[in-house]
């Protein structure tokens, strides 16, 4: 007894409680997805029974896998479709607006800083509400579905673009552009010239978590939805979930897992390859965890 | 910029300055939009809804004119806007081929969302499926076009008396699509008591064995029906308060066999998750699909009151006004009014029986298209003569019931 | 030092160019976003139109009109009420899971952050990964387990726990608390592990050699240190929280278990009331607005006493 207590008190001694319940919480945070992985790949119609391993949910099924059932195949590019635009448009939109917030020290900067960071607060379901009825009512020429739920999705992940980059700001300070500056070049040449260039990473994870933001979203998506035709994959989770789905589902929800990762690994090579194009040197993925700290500060 | 613990950021001044400011960009805020936006509401016409007894033609607008004749139909993408599993994949391949262009079918769920969206404008559909407790509204508000009767001769396939309805004499904003019933499903593998054999059909819902295996459909108008049909209230269509009020508590007495709702109904009484379940007749035929296998259609039973004495509908055929396609739409809509096609489509995949004359409902048992123990879902033109169908509520009607619905949901 | 050089730095056309910077931004977030938060307050104190059943907003703030308000208050304060019974139970879930979510997430942010070592870059990927897995793929994934054939009640019968696989779906409070932990846990841990990680290790071995055992060392030094980042934590998953509907809908259906979203969403997506919809939300927001300026005042109180 005093053997153990003495073993739980070593202060050096490595917590063997914490470490079991962190491989827990681990388990039971990972397992499920992987499970349902796994019966994406099943022979059998089950979602629960092991049946054999084939493609037949993505591809083969004539009528129900994902290739071949239009409701799925056409979720699932309409996630990417939203995605793809809400990365194009929040990036550029985000990145000025953070730059421009940052160093503006004029009246009415903190209540524009204030009202930027106030989506982060906001739910979804008040904002996805807000935005129907504001097409419905008002801004009636924005038809119901890929324009309005694209709107929605914009609106949502500003405020993420604005907080990666502006922590980054911050860390950088004003020297490189003051420099520029005293070298003669405008202040628009000096954020061109001097300042985008060391905002590279943050953009470029700016883009990865608006990516995967939405193609994660569901509330904003169900609300501006027009219908099944401009689902996106969440929304057909939603529909379907409840209701005799076949392993089909959990290949579309692989699917849509496979496209995120696949353009966080793009972005990270992309980062890699602009570094290596400059010049730099040390490890992509310290500076990506030093962007990370940076952020949550 | 640390401040002392009772100092404020603002000062007293600069406070009410600012909520001068905002004051003032609110209410200017407020004209500005009054003179721009939105849509001109309703122009206050006469809101006399239809009945049975009370059939009603209705007005072509001018500013909402039919299609000329003889035009050509469009070669576009024909989208059609309509309840999961009501519509064959196969009738729109076939229509696509034939017409040379592509159809696009999107789903909604429930009546509400669907005539919230058409209503607005704010999605555009070429053909629609509205029901006769909503299409008034939707004619008065123009969000249906009137149609044109030389593209639609197949209209003659119809019951006489669906060709001239209550809800929309002449048939100049839409066509029959199928009828239904809304009886009660039921396990009879698993269930002891039938529906037929209690004194009251309806407390099967307050069965024992249905506990947790009990769900109602997931429509405001037909769960609480039953509720008034089970205390002998025929008017499903009443807006009497203590009627309102009589249906809510039925309603809330079921939460102790923890109800749920849904209108997957045509899966979850096959597969097991409902051993009860309020159901559509349609849903009755097609769920024999969906058995597992090692399970009999003799383990399903459907239950409608014998004397007829129940809840019935027809669904019909509408095209939008906004529609891009109307010529394609009308050809359509002929395509489902044809006899093959809308018995085809009947008997491979909705269930739902289509009002044609050509059809005749004791021959269905005997085709195989219906399980014998399941007769009762079939639909004659003789049940709509005894049964009770749904009209328009008024708005306080509306409201009273909505607002009950809500309690209902809220599992108070 | 930076701060101060900025604003020597400074003069009228710098101001004018950064604000021109931030314009495009910003009046993307006042059309799409400070603008439909007026709608709806138009449209909660409009009208319906009789024949369209679409909201009818009144753009005049003259001529508000109140009777959806006092429709959705009345509902909100008497006792036994649809809305307040509802609103009340969202409290209590959203307090329990945040509760359970807070005793799952401590411990290992804390771990992470003090003997993460070696592990750590691998551990905080592990953690991160849930954010790129949609909320729906993770519940749809636990409804796959939780189903009366699923692994859960496998593992439960062969343990021997249960004699006959239970229905975990049929409209539990159970099933949706836990569902609502395990959808948003994850949104805990990393506010914490920041906050965490920064904390001073000196002042805990300081407390050790004086003599504190490592429970005492914990309670007087390293939570208080950590309650700005429980505040942070709680706040960032209790406020969405308040607005899912989804997690009940998915793993229960039943009415008992129902959320205040789910009312908004009822009232909002058709039929006669839309304004009592948009009521409920703005409703909503008050409350959230309240809890988030509770947060504040907290945050800055801890703060305070900490001496940072």
């Amino acid at each position: 007894m005093t053997r153990l207590r003495s073993w739980l008190a070593n202060p050096w001694g490595k917590p063997r409680f914490l470490v079991l319940f962190t491989a827990l919480y681990l388990a039971w945070s990972i397992v499920p997805i992987l499970v349902a992985i796994r019966f994406s790949f099943n022979e059998g119609r089950s979602r629960s029974t092991s049946q054999g391993w084939s493609l037949r949910w993505y591809t083969g099924d004539p009528d129900l896998s994902v290739l071949h059932d239009p409701t799925m195949h056409t979720a699932l590019l309409q996630s990417l479709r939203l995605a793809l635009i809400a990365v194009l448009v929040t990036v550029p939109l985000g990145v000025a607006l953070a730059v421009g917030l940052t160093r503006w020290r004029g009246r009415g900067s903190g209540t524009a800083r204030g009202v930027s960071l106030a989506t982060l607060v906001t739910p979804e379901i008040v904002m996805g509400t807000a935005l129907l009825l504001v097409f419905l009512n008002l801004l009636t020429f924005v038809e119901l579905g890929t324009m309005a739920q694209a709107i929605g999705h914009i609106t949502f992940s500003l405020v993420f673009v604005v907080i990666i980059v502006r922590a980054r700001l911050l860390a950088i300070g004003p020297h490189y552009e003051e420099a520029a500056r005293d070298l003669g070049a405008s202040q628009l040449q000096a954020v061109r010239l001097a300042l985008l260039p060391m905002l590279v990473p943050a953009i470029v994870a700016s883009g990865i978590i608006v990516f995967a933001i939405s193609m994660d979203d569901f509330v904003i998506s169900n609300f501006l939805s027009s219908g099944t035709s401009t689902d996106t994959v969440p929304v057909r989770i939603y529909a379907t979930g409840r209701t005799a789905p076949t392993p089909a589902l959990n290949a579309l929800a692989t699917l849509t897992l496979g496209a995120t990762i696949v353009i966080a690994l793009l972005g990270f090579l992309l980062w890699r390859t602009v570094r290596a194009a400059r010049g730099q040197a040390g490890s992509t993925v310290g500076e990506f965890a030093a962007l990370d700290a940076e952020t949550i500060r | 910029m640390t401040l002392h613990p009772r100092e404020s950021r603002y000062g007293r001044r600069e406070l009410l300055q600012r909520g001068a400011a905002g004051a003032f960009l609110l209410s200017s805020m407020g004209s500005l939009l009054a003179a721009c936006g939105g849509s001109d509401g309703g122009s206050g016409a006469d809101l006399t809804f239809a009945t049975p007894e009370n059939p009603v033609t209705w007005e072509i607008f001018e500013d909402n004119p039919m299609i000329a004749s003889g035009l050509e139909p469009e070669s576009g993408t024909l989208r059609i806007y309509n309840w999961n599993g009501y519509l064959w994949p196969k009738i729109k391949k076939d229509f696509a081929k034939e017409y040379g262009v592509k159809v696009e079918e999107t789903f909604f769920s429930t009546t509400d969302e669907a005539v919230a969206k058409i209503s607005s404008g704010a999605v555009d559909f070429d053909v629609f499926f509205p029901t006769t407790d909503r299409v008034g509204r939707l004619i008065l508000g123009k969000s249906l076009q009137p149609l044109n009767g030389d593209y639609l001769p197949n209209l003659a396939n119809v019951w006489a008396s669906l060709r001239d309805p209550w809800y929309d004499k002449g048939s100049q904003y839409t066509v029959p699509y199928a009828t239904w019933t809304t009886g009660i499903g039921y396990r009879t593998d698993k269930i002891a008591a039938s529906p037929a054999k209690l004194a009251n059909p309806y407390e099967i819902y307050w069965d024992e064995q249905a506990k947790g295996k009990l769900y109602l459909l997931d429509d405001s108008r037909d769960a609480p029906a039953h509720m008034l049909l089970k205390n002998g209230i025929a008017d499903i269509n009443t807006e009497n308060p203590d009627d309102i009020a009589l249906a809510k508590a039925e309603l809330k007495s079921l939460y102790d066999q923890n109800v749920k709702t849904s209108t997957d109904d045509y899966t979850n009484l096959p597969e097991g998750k409902a051993w009860v379940h309020q159901m559509w007749s349609g849903s009755a035929i097609s769920a024999q699909y969906y058995l597992p296998d090692g399970v009999g259609t003799d383990a399903l039973g459907y239950w409608f009151p014998q004397d007829g004495r129940g809840v019935i509908g027809s669904d019909m055929l509408a095209i939008p006004s906004n529609a891009k396609n109307p010529v394609l739409a009308h050809h359509f809509l002929n395509y489902l009014l044809d006899a093959k096609h809308g018995y085809d489509n009947f008997v491979n995949y909705t269930g739902y029986q289509p009002p044609f004359t050509a059809l005749n409902p004791d021959k269905l048992v005997a085709d195989g298209v219906v399980p014998k123990n399941l007769r009762t879902a079939i639909v004659r033109e003789s049940d709509f003569d005894v049964a009770s169908q749904f009209t328009e509520l008024t708005p306080t009607g509306a409201t009273e019931w909505q607002n009950a619905w809500a309690e209902f949901k809220a599992g108070v | 030092m930076s701060d101060l050089s900025e604003q020597v730095g400074e003069d009228k056309t710098g101001t004018r160019f950064w604000a021109g910077l931030a314009l495009p931004g910003m009046a993307w977030l006042a059309v799409f976003f400070v603008l439909p938060f007026y709608v709806i307050l138009c449209i909660a104190f409009g009208s319906v139109d009789p024949i369209f059943q679409t909201a009818a907003p009144e753009w005049n703030p003259l001529q508000w009109n109140t009777a959806a308000f006092e429709f959705v208050l009345e509902g909100l304060f008497t006792s036994g009420a649809a809305f307040q019974t509802v609103f009340l139970r969202t409290l209590l879930y959203v307090g329990i899971a945040t509760a359970l979510s807070l005793c799952i997430a401590y411990p290992v942010a804390y771990y992470i952050a003090r003997y993460g070592g070696r592990w750590k870059g691998l551990l905080l990927a592990g953690i991160i990964a849930p954010f790129f897995i949609s909320y729906l793929m993770r519940m749809l994934a636990w409804i796959n387990l939780l189903q009366d054939d699923g692994w859960v009640n496998d593992v439960l019968v062969w343990v021997g726990i249960l004699d006959v696989p239970r229905n975990w779906l049929d409209g539990r409070a159970s099933s949706v608390i836990l569902g609502l932990v395990y959808g948003y846990v994850p949104f805990m841990i990393l506010p914490l592990y920041a906050f965490l990680d920064r904390i001073d290790r000196s002042l805990l071995e300081a407390a050790r050699d004086l003599g504190a055992s490592p429970f005492q060392a914990f309670r007087m030094v390293t939570f208080p240190l950590s309650m700005p980042a429980i505040l942070a934590g709680i706040a960032i998953i209790a406020l969405p929280m308040f607005g899912d509907y989804y997690t009940p809908d998915l793993l229960s259906g039943a009415p008992q278990t129902s959320l205040i979203g789910n009312q908004i969403v009822l009232y909002i997506r058709g039929g006669q009331q839309i304004p009592v919809g948009a009521a409920l939300v703005v409703v909503l927001m008050l409350f959230l607005t309240v809890l988030m300026g509770y947060y504040i005042y907290a945050t800055a109180r801890a703060q305070r006493r900490l001496g940072s």
